[in-house]
Formats: structure tokens, C-alpha cells, sequence
């Protein structure tokens, strides 16, 4: 079960954690991140790429609208890796590449705070 | 063509789809846009993370937003009510936003809505592309909120221009009506109605009499008064639905959609009554009378538009060579099943 600001790794608070336009919206996106998380899982463990590659899609175009542009970037890493061409090929080498993305996006996710309420 | 000189008091009109009393008058011609209302922004993008975001950073820009989740219930959205602006997401199953940009240039009615792209993608491929497709500004994912905010801005002030330019264009600059441009191009469309639903068209042609007097004997800044007092009959009398014109000179025209020829009749009586009983600052002594022609069908009339004005034109010289200040009816109704036949 992923706990949001797990305390081995320092957690990753908003840019906007003191906008108060944003605030609340902010909360909402943290609070939504197990399910963003769990549906990364799930998405990679039935081998759903499509899927896998719109999610990391839409969390790449919001997470730095929500202030964690570090989340941002990974997810379009994990993006980019999902579109190239070598993904067709029979190499495992790129699916276990994706592997360790979804979990370091994954990591990424656990770590995001929204800050003080 | 059966025509006939009205010279009975105005009778009450038969049932018609669109009658002189259906509408508030003083409502038609060229409307302003107001200023001060609310501008409408669809957003089209299938992530509803992005749907909160934007409503969140363009709260304080007094606008009102439409979501839709896809391509195909932006397009639908914006077909039936043409937003001020569009913000549209390139990435999106099943249609995605070049589709659904190629699409929103192709229908007339969104071809001039500006569209700005927000995208993840950041490739300059993507960019030609939605440029070339018709967008008018291209923002990447995360964007910057202030920045968002100024194009949106810079955006609905552009298309505000575009609009202002494009209606006075067809306006005329003296009396403030419908200019001969407009007339042409509105006349093409309502025969065409007529023509395909059957549905009832009036077209009336006014001529001042004797305007060339009014100009020669108390100048063109008089002769200009008049016009402009022959204006506001016409936008005070006319309904919502009608189409007043400057025909060109002293002439003006009216196009009634929906209006058979004895309610178009009525509403013509109407405008030449009301200019008769003027009294002109600069001229109190010279009472200003108008002569109209007026052709009108309750049913189809399949003939081009030339000939529909041509046909006013016929009935405006009768109503001159009758004796002038009168209008004079030429109904096509029976005429159009033989046009029809002959055809």
C-alpha cells in the first residue's frame, strides 16, 4: 500500500503548497496518488502499454501544473521510453528499462506532499 | 406576377411563421458586441487533472469554461454554441487534437474560433503541424500560469478585432445599416431557403422621392439627415429577423425572411407612414416621402436572387410612375408551382 510522504525518502512538497488559489486543488492531486500509482501497476503488470504510456502522459502534462516538476519530468521519461521504436523489437531490454521507471515514478509518487493545509 | 398598389388601411395579417407583430422592432440591423460579456472558453482535453488546473490558473479572468473530455464532445460542443476561444489537447484516444483542429477549421460555423493548443508534446513537427492546421498559439505542458493567461487574453482581444473588422465591412459608414455587400450575400442565402424549405421571403426596395431636391435645395449635410433619419425608421420599425440595407444612394433595401407578402406588406406601410409624418429640423416646410417595391412568396420560388431583386426593382418603378409615396406588392406565391413545373 503506498502512504503518501513515506519517511525513508524526504518528501517532495508542492511549488504551490502556500498559493491559496491552488491549495486545495493541490491536496486533491496528492490525494488521488495511490490510485494514479496503483493504475501505473496494474497497467505495467498486464502489460498494457498504451495505457501505461497515457497515463505517464497526462501525469507529465499535470504534475508540474500541481508544483512537483521532478514527477513531471519522470513521467515523461517513462513517455518517451514507451514511444521509442526498440519497444517492438524482441528484446526485453526496454520493458525491463520501463520496469524500473514505473517504479522510480512510482517512488516519485509515494514521496509527493501537498504541504501544511 | 400579380401586382397591386396598397391603398387600404394595413389589415390583420393571416398566420404566418413570422408576422410585424412576432417581434420587439427597433432590434434589427448591425448589433455591437457588448463588451462586458462573460467570454466563453471550451476546453477539450481527455485529463481531468489538466480540466481543474485551468479552471483553477484562469479563475480571475472572468470567463466561463465548457469541458469536454474527448474530441468528438469538444467538436459537438463547439458546433452548437461557437465558444470565443478554444484550448485543445493534442494527445487524446481515439481522436486526437489535429483531428479534431482539422475538423473545427472545416465547419463554417467554428472555422473563425482561435484555438490554442496545449500539448506535452513539444516537438517542432507538432508545432507546424497545429500551426498549419489553423491554431493561433501553441503552449507546452506544464505551462507557465501567468503566461497562460496572457495568451488567452491576447487571444480573445485578437478575435474581438477580427470581428469588429469583419461586421464593419459590411456596414455602412453614413446610416450605420447593412451595406450592399451584406445585402448580396444575405439575399443568395434566404432565396436559397425559400427555395429549398419553401419557406415564405419578402424583399423590398424604398426609394426617397425626390431626394436629389432635398440635396439641392438645402445641401448634403441635410440630404445626409435624411438618410440617417430613413435609417433609424427602418432599424426602429424592423424586426430582430429582418435584414435592413443602404442599398446604395438613396436607396435602401429589406430582406423578411419568414414573412409572407401581406404581412411584408404591412410592416412596409408601416416605415412609409412613419417617415411621412417627420418633421425635418432643417427643413420643417419639405415633408421626406419614400416609394417601395415590394415582391414577396409565401411558398417556394425557385428563382435566382438576381431576379428577386430585379423583380423589387419593377415594383419600386411602378410605385414611382403611380404617383410616388406608396408601396407597391408583386406576389410571386402563384407563381412559383409554374416556375416549378417549367423547371
Amino acid at each position: 500500500m503506498l502512504t503518501p510522504g513515506s519517511p525513508a525518502l524526504p518528501a517532495l512538497t508542492s511549488e504551490y503548497a502556500t498559493d491559496p488559489d491552488m491549495r486545495d486543488l493541490v491536496a486533491e492531486f496528492v490525494d488521488a496518488m495511490p490510485a494514479r500509482a496503483l493504475a501505473l501497476q496494474v497497467a505495467l503488470a498486464e502489460q498494457r502499454l498504451r495505457d501505461l504510456q497515457r497515463l505517464a502522459h497526462q501525469l507529465k502534462g499535470a504534475a508540474g501544473g500541481y508544483g512537483f516538476p521532478t514527477l513531471g519530468s519522470a513521467a515523461g521519461i517513462l513517455e518517451s521510453t514507451l514511444k521509442s521504436p526498440g519497444l517492438k523489437s524482441a528484446d526485453p531490454a526496454p520493458l525491463d528499462r520501463i520496469r524500473t521507471q514505473v517504479d522510480d515514478l512510482i517512488a516519485l509518487c509515494s514521496r509527493a506532499v501537498a504541504g501544511p493545509r | 406576377m400579380k401586382a397591386t398598389q396598397n391603398t387600404t388601411p394595413p389589415a390583420q395579417p393571416s398566420p404566418q411563421p413570422n408576422t410585424p407583430s412576432d417581434q420587439q422592432p427597433g432590434t434589427a440591423g448591425p448589433q455591437t458586441a457588448s463588451q462586458d460579456s462573460q467570454p466563453r472558453v471550451l476546453l477539450i482535453d481527455d485529463s481531468p487533472d489538466v480540466h481543474r488546473l485551468l479552471s483553477a490558473r484562469l479563475r480571475t479572468e472572468n470567463l466561463t469554461i465548457v469541458s469536454a473530455a474527448n474530441g468528438a464532445e469538444g467538436i459537438k460542443l463547439a458546433a452548437a454554441n461557437p465558444p470565443d476561444i478554444v484550448l485543445l489537447d493534442i494527445e487524446m484516444p481515439e481522436m486526437d487534437g489535429f483531428e479534431v483542429l482539422r475538423a473545427l477549421k472545416d465547419n463554417p460555423a467554428t472555422l473563425d474560433v482561435p484555438v490554442i493548443v496545449i500539448s506535452g508534446h513539444s516537438t517542432m513537427q507538432d508545432k507546424v503541424t497545429a500551426f498549419d492546421l489553423g491554431a493561433i498559439d501553441y503552449v507546452t505542458k506544464p505551462f507557465e500560469p501567468t503566461e497562460l493567461r496572457v495568451r488567452v487574453r491576447s487571444a480573445l482581444r485578437l478575435a474581438r478585432l477580427v470581428r469588429m473588422l469583419a461586421q464593419r465591412a459590411h456596414i455602412d459608414g453614413l446610416t450605420g445599416l447593412w451595406n450592399r455587400t451584406y445585402f448580396d450575400s444575405r439575399c443568395a442565402e434566404c432565396v436559397s431557403t425559400n427555395d429549398r424549405h419553401s419557406r415564405p421571403l419578402a424583399v423590398a426596395l424604398l426609394d426617397a422621392d425626390h431626394f436629389k431636391s432635398v440635396n439641392d435645395t438645402f445641401g448634403h449635410p441635410a440630404g445626409d439627415l435624411v438618410l440617417q433619419g430613413i435609417a433609424d425608421i427602418l432599424r426602429k420599425q424592423c424586426r430582430a429577423t429582418d435584414v435592413p440595407c443602404r442599398y446604395g444612394g438613396e436607396e435602401f433595401a429589406i430582406l423578411m425572411p419568414d414573412t409572407a407578402p401581406e404581412d411584408a406588406r404591412i410592416l412596409c406601410e408601416r416605415i412609409r407612414n412613419a417617415l411621412e409624418k417627420i418633421v425635418w429640423t432643417r427643413h420643417p416646410e419639405r415633408a421626406v416621402t419614400i416609394s417601395i417595391g415590394l415582391i414577396g412568396s409565401g411558398t417556394r420560388c425557385p428563382l435566382p436572387a438576381g431576379k428577386w431583386v430585379e423583380s423589387a426593382d419593377k415594383a419600386l418603378y411602378a410605385a414611382k410612375s403611380q404617383g410616388r409615396n406608396r408601396t407597391v406588392v408583386a406576389d410571386l406565391s402563384s407563381l412559383g408551382p409554374k416556375l416549378a413545373m417549367a423547371g
